[in-house]
């Protein structure tokens, strides 16, 4: 990249309102310091109600990443969170085996075209199923997220190549 | 049982005389496996190893959903105790204003619905 290209970035992430962006490996000890740091200015802002939605969607989006990071070689995630309209967007990203989508998209389905009733009624019975889940999470991760968002989650999947697509989920509060 | 408290990890209390399980703080270990484990199998054994009411309090900051699936474990343990015919008492406590912990202290109640559980904010 050169200083032309770098300046450009910059002014794409100040035009798109963007607070916060990560590219890379994300590790447990990353995600532990940016959400000290969300937490830092979220305090600032001083309304402890949304402050605690905003950092459970965070927490949850994070850890996704986390753990299906580990699955893939390249272990890349993306993060990127914009405030604007006193609004907070909370977008994840990260690569996933074209073999997998299929699961994953039935479920956002699901979670998409259901109401705060329906999407609560759906995260009682993922606890008592979350014993059986497959993996290091519950299977609660993305009901916390739509649960806590103030708006409907959106998320997209872009083709890589033949066996992996780029998966990025976004949640606004 | 005694586990101190961290950033990220709760205090954790298991006494038998009074029977008592405490848990307060934030819950997001980088294992969660690792951390619950001794606690989830302590709660199991409470129905050879105990008598008498079992007293539960719990007042969390923050759980992450895979620890959701822990505390579900110890929740089922403190059932199984009832079940062993021993009184049982929950108290779930939220801060005030934390309609994230309200609800899932509702939540919980909602799954173990023979558990003596009272889900309260405070101050």
């Amino acid at each position: 990249m050169d200083l032309s290209q770098a300046i450009l970035l910059r002014n794409s992430l100040r035009n798109n309102h963007v607070i916060m962006a990560y590219n890379g490996t994300v590790s447990d000890d990353l995600m532990v310091t940016l959400a000290d740091l969300l937490k830092e200015r979220l305090v600032a802002n001083d309304d402890v109600k949304r402050s605690k939605l905003i950092f459970a969607v965070f927490m949850e989006g994070v850890q996704n990443l986390i753990w299906h990071g580990k699955e893939h070689e390249e272990n890349m995630g993306m993060i990127l969170i914009t405030e604007h309209n006193k609004e907070i967007t909370i977008m994840c990203g990260n690569r996933i085996e074209k073999d997998k989508t299929q699961g994953l998209k039935d479920r956002l389905a699901q979670i998409e075209g259901a109401d705060k009733d329906t999407i609560r009624q759906m995260y009682r019975e993922g606890m008592s199923n979350a014993s059986e889940h497959d993996g290091p999470g519950s299977g609660l991760g993305l009901l916390e997220i739509a649960r806590r968002s103030t708006q409907p989650i959106s998320y997209t999947f872009v083709d890589v190549d033949d066996h992996s697509v780029d998966f990025i989920l976004a949640a606004t509060i | 049982m005694q586990i101190e408290a961290t950033d990220r990890t709760p205090a954790i209390t298991l006494t038998h005389n009074p029977l008592k399980l405490v848990m307060a703080g934030e819950s997001f270990p980088e294992d969660v496996s690792a951390f619950y484990g001794e606690v989830i199998t302590a709660i199991n054994q409470l129905a050879t190893t105990a008598s008498g009411k079992l007293e539960v309090e719990m007042a969390f900051i923050y759980i992450n959903s895979s620890s959701i699936k822990a505390m579900y474990r110890i929740f089922e343990g403190i059932d199984a105790y009832r079940q062993a015919g021993h009184e049982v008492q929950v108290l779930w406590r939220a801060e005030e204003d934390d309609d994230i912990m309200q609800e899932l202290g509702e939540d919980f109640k909602d799954r173990f619905q023979a558990l003596n559980f009272t889900v309260a904010q405070h101050g």
